[in-house]
């Protein structure tokens, strides 16, 4: 049997409750009826994750309404994608800076993003350089905050 | 007050002070709209300027800058889709379904006006309340505290109506979210992992732009980029908002421009607050509920005025008590101590001339950024004609570059990426983003003003047993029971 796109988050929930619960259940200061003390606020999120999870999987089981696509196979990948390339990014930034890794992952993304698009290679180049350019004027220079230096040059 | 009229007058007449609050008012609206950096950045990053300047000047410059920021703070939500601060959160829900539908310019005049008549009245009232409501919050106590914060995080039963289940685990996500790091009172650490950046607790722009924004731009890419939305800036005539529309609007006003001067009126709460809470109850007033979310200008309405009434409404305490309404006025408070006023209720002896000096610069403020933004309301549209493929890899980075301002360390980059995924994944369970949003800013207030309640008294009963606090207890509690009552209640009426 598929499971549903609510079946599975409400698992997740569930699962998470416990997880949750197992780690609040390692704190020091005791929960008791005149103090509740820490644990308070991450039980109540517990509870919550618990009902919730089995309302929306009792919901969702009750339901005969199908569920409509939430994206597809190609979908996904061009997600991934994204989410790789802004962790190669922010890795990027820690050994080589900001100046050498914006233009690269600006250049990357916008040639990504512009698939089917009218543009050139001179234009998505000269945005790449003119915005890393930009940003580092403004915040560097205009407000006196730092960007990453990269530690291979520090 | 009249006596001090020349006083002011003396002030805001300055040249230099004009230019101040100009220059000011400009930066403010610029820090406001860029999604990450906000009004309380800019009072943060310029305050060291203000020292060496006479206190007016310094106040003047100060109150532009806070009071730019948060009025810009509707550009961003509308025209981007993502809040240019907490106190705009609400402002997106209905503001970029607009832009979406080709009315950017529709929705930035209503944010536009809405700032306007938030901030200019919330000024007025603060000037004439400030030292009589004073008296009235010494009567509570985090009984009370904590009953608002319950009533306000129920509220996300209204926002994520239809599905009761879903707004409660968001809000659940965001209270889980809220206990990281050390905890109030026990100092308990929790969720820590023994990491030095967890230990601070989740900042603030971590959380949102990561759920909100990057998490946007990723799943965007992913269903495939809409078209370009259509701009209708030749239809904007004047303010682009005629006085019948406002007339139409006006008990969603009054209302919300209330809740926002009440919460911003609370030490601790803001406009960051304000914004949800007068949308959720805007949605629950009004006769097109289900055209909330997908454009209905009541919701912008709503959030702005909201939103920009608590910045009189954080003004009060700061000046009669001394005690923070937010954290720009707490910023406030230590540059104008540098200046040799001791905020508090001796301050309208000592120095009455410069408290109402305060009221009127911002009164004055809202006009500089209503006219500046009816200047620019023709212009700022033009951003949307900005392709996908070069706005979102630029919002990208300046999103990963908030982070990285924010402490200087690339580690809340990589939260933030973190909680991109989170979004993502709360996108594909259909959990709604606004109701982790709320109790992720509630959380530690909820939380700490409990413990404090619970050492005071060990016992739940007095939230029930002190009249206020009891009265946000059964407001809470409904709320909780809402949708399970209105159900009872149909199924009642179809019967009979």
């Amino acid at each position: 049997m598929k499971l549903k796109r609510d079946q599975i988050t409400g698992i997740v929930l569930i699962l998470l409750g416990v997880v949750v619960a197992v780690l609040v259940s390692q704190f020091k200061v005791p929960f008791s009826v005149s103090y509740p003390g820490p644990k308070a606020l991450p039980m109540i999120s517990v509870v919550g994750f618990v009902v919730c999870g089995a309302g929306i999987f009792w919901e969702s089981t009750k339901s005969k309404k199908e569920e409509p696509v939430f994206l597809v196979k190609e979908g996904w990948i061009r997600i991934l994608v994204s989410l790789a390339l802004l962790a190669v990014y922010i890795l990027g930034m820690k050994y080589l800076g900001f100046l050498i890794c914006t233009p690269v992952i600006c250049y990357i993304l916008t040639t990504l993003y512009a698939k089917g698009s009218k543009t050139t290679l001179k234009g998505r180049i000269l945005f790449s350089v003119a915005l890393t350019v930009i940003i580092y004027v403004i915040y560097v220079y205009a407000f006196g905050l730092g960007v990453p230096d990269g530690e291979l040059f520090w | 007050m009249i006596e001090h009229l020349p006083y002011i007058l003396s002030q805001v007449t300055m040249p230099v002070n004009l230019l101040l609050l100009l220059v000011g008012n400009i930066i403010g609206m610029i820090f406001g709209a860029i999604p990450g950096l906000s009004g309380t950045l800019a009072v943060m990053l310029f305050m060291p300027l203000t020292y060496s300047m006479e206190a007016g000047e310094a106040i003047v410059f100060l109150l532009s800058l806070w009071v730019g920021g948060c009025s810009g703070a509707f550009i961003g939500s509308v025209l981007l889709g993502i809040p240019g601060s907490p106190s705009a959160v609400a402002t997106c829900f209905d503001g970029y379904p607009m832009t979406k539908n080709g009315q950017a310019g529709k929705a930035l005049a209503i944010g536009m006006v809405a700032s306007f008549l938030g901030t200019f009245f919330s000024a007025i009232a603060g000037g004439f309340l400030s030292q009589t409501v004073a008296d009235i919050a010494f009567m509570m106590g985090p009984w009370e505290y904590f009953g608002l914060c319950f009533v306000a995080i129920t509220m996300v039963l209204a926002i994520s109506k239809g599905n009761m289940f879903k707004g409660l685990t968001s809000a659940c996500i965001g209270l889980l979210l809220a206990s990281v790091g050390f905890s109030p009172i026990d100092a308990e650490p929790r969720f820590v992992f023994d990491n030095m950046y967890l230990m601070g607790g989740l900042g603030m722009t971590v959380v949102l732009i990561g759920v909100f924004g990057v998490s946007s731009i990723v799943l965007s890419y992913g269903k495939g980029f809409d078209p370009l939305p259509a701009v209708d800036t030749k239809s904007i005539k004047g303010l682009g908002i005629t006085l019948g529309e406002i007339k139409e609007n006006i008990v969603n006003i009054i209302r919300s421009w209330l809740i926002g001067l009440g919460i911003g009126f609370l030490p601790g709460m803001g406009a960051g607050l304000s914004n949800l809470v007068a949308y959720s109850s805007a949605k629950n007033a009004s006769k097109k509920q289900e055209l909330f979310g997908k454009g209905n200008p009541e919701g912008i309405w709503a959030s702005e005025v909201s939103n920009n009434a608590a910045i009189g409404g954080s003004m009060i305490p700061m000046a009669a008590l001394g005690i923070p309404g937010d954290s720009t006025t707490a910023l406030l408070i230590g540059a104008l101590t540098i200046h040799g006023l001791e905020m508090g209720p001796m301050v309208f002896r000592n120095s009455g001339n410069v408290i109402y000096l305060m009221f009127f610069v911002v009164a004055l403020c809202a006009i500089v950024c209503l006219v500046l933004q009816a200047l620019g309301m023709r212009v700022f549209p033009m951003i949307l004609k900005v392709p996908y493929h070069y706005m979102y890899p630029a919002l990208l980075v300046i999103s990963f570059i908030s982070a990285y301002v924010d402490s200087s360390s690339l580690y809340k980059c990589g939260m933030m990426l973190v909680f991109a995924v989170v979004g993502i994944v709360m996108a594909f369970g259909g959990l709604p983003t606004s109701p982790l949003i709320l109790a992720f800013i509630l959380g530690p207030t909820l939380e700490k003003n409990m413990l404090r309640a619970f050492q005071n008294t060990g016992t739940a009963a007095t939230f029930f047993t002190r009249p206020i606090s009891c009265i946000f207890m059964i407001i809470g509690i409904c709320c909780v029971f809402s949708p399970i009552l209105k159900t009872i209640f149909a199924k009642m009426k179809k019967k009979a």
